[in-house]
């Protein structure tokens, strides 16, 4: 894939409806020397959905709502990476570690597209659902399947690097479909407002940026670096970007 | 906005007729010396139009045509004016500072 193609295509899809094909053509009369401002722009534009210029009615939202669940995937990988991690592991015994949960959860419940009331358009949902969820439902239950066998515990060099792949390609698999499922699901669901994706965003945030917190705080207070310092700053430049993006979807009152 | 400011140079092109967007880059580049970069130029363009002062030209224009053609709305050319207007009054100024007399 040429950069160019590669570079618009971090743009939003809005803005690559409208220019795509000139912002293409820039960066292939430019070259390189264009790469930074056009990936420093791409970013901006993802920080500023109100500016998105729709080329249907409700698509800032629709990619909005899209885009929170990626963020809050994303995050939940990130996680299982660096765990285990006493500072955000969901524990009834530590209710403090759960913590960054209950805004996360909010957010997610907020922007959920929600399904219209009719027979024949859930029944068309289902489907959809069922179809884009097959696959990593049936690749989990043959990992859980595996791991309850025992063929895990007795497996060594290739084998066992192969389960490692195994492991971290259904987790991804599955976070790809959940996205793909809010994303073709928003084509027939009643989105939720511009208010309150803003709200949304802005509690997603808020999770990430208690999750980062709490690993900074556990840090301090054990003397090590829980986890990884990557993964709390990763947190911490996440949380600062759905804050962002959520205030600005917020309608403004002039 | 500022003289240098991307969402100002791209009205100031667009005051003389609807352009497309590599062509918005190639008359800034004829009046400043050198071509925005992707990120400022598009940046711009869609603050501009969220801002209502550039709108695509044409309303029977495909909206999946290749290079859309974009123009100056009223509400931007009276923002163009003003901010031309207090540019060239804080540039008066400052020749007259410098000692020298604004042609």
């Amino acid at each position: 894939m040429k950069a160019a193609t590669l570079i618009t295509g971090l743009y939003p899809p809005a803005v690559r409806d409208r220019w795509g094909a000139d912002i293409s053509d820039e960066l292939e009369a430019i070259g390189p020397r264009s790469w930074p401002d056009a990936v420093t722009g791409a970013v901006r534009l993802w920080l500023r959905p109100s500016t998105w210029p729709e080329t249907f009615a409700g698509q800032t939202r629709r990619v909005a709502a899209v885009a929170l669940f990626v963020v809050t995937s994303a995050t939940m990988l990130l996680l299982r990476a660096v765990e285990p991690s006493p500072a955000v592991t969901a524990d009834t015994r530590h209710i403090a570690t759960s913590l960054w949960l209950a805004p996360t959860l909010l957010g997610m419940a907020l922007a959920a597209p929600l399904p219209p009331l009719r027979w024949a358009a859930l029944r068309r949902m289902t489907v959809v659902a069922i179809r884009t969820l097959a696959g990593p439902a049936a690749a989990l239950s043959a990992m859980v399947l595996a791991a309850n066998t025992g063929v895990v515990r007795q497996a060594s060099g290739l084998t066992d690097a192969a389960l490692v792949a195994y492991y971290w390609g259904t987790l991804a698999f599955a976070a790809v479909g959940m996205c793909i499922l809010v994303a073709r699901v928003a084509k027939a669901a009643v989105l939720p407002s511009a208010r309150r994706l803003g709200t949304a965003l802005v509690l997603l945030g808020t999770g990430l940026a208690c999750a980062s917190l709490q690993n900074v705080l556990v840090s301090i207070k054990t003397g090590s670096v829980t986890g990884s310092l990557a993964a709390t700053v990763a947190l911490a430049l996440l949380a600062a970007a759905t804050i962002s993006a959520g205030h600005d979807l917020q309608p403004r009152h002039s | 906005m500022h003289s240098n400011d991307a969402q100002m140079l791209v009205l100031t092109v667009l005051a003389d007729g609807p352009l497309h967007g590599y062509a918005i880059n190639t008359a800034i580049q004829e009046l400043t010396g050198s071509r925005l970069g992707p990120g400022s130029l598009y940046g711009a363009l869609s603050r501009l139009e969220a801002r209502d002062l550039i709108r695509p030209a044409g309303t029977d224009a495909a909206p999946q045509e290749r290079h859309r053609t974009m123009e100056i709305t009223d509400t931007g050319r009276d923002t163009l004016r003003a901010e031309l207007e207090q540019m060239n009054r804080i540039s008066q100024a400052g020749l007259r500072a410098l000692g020298i007399t604004p042609a």
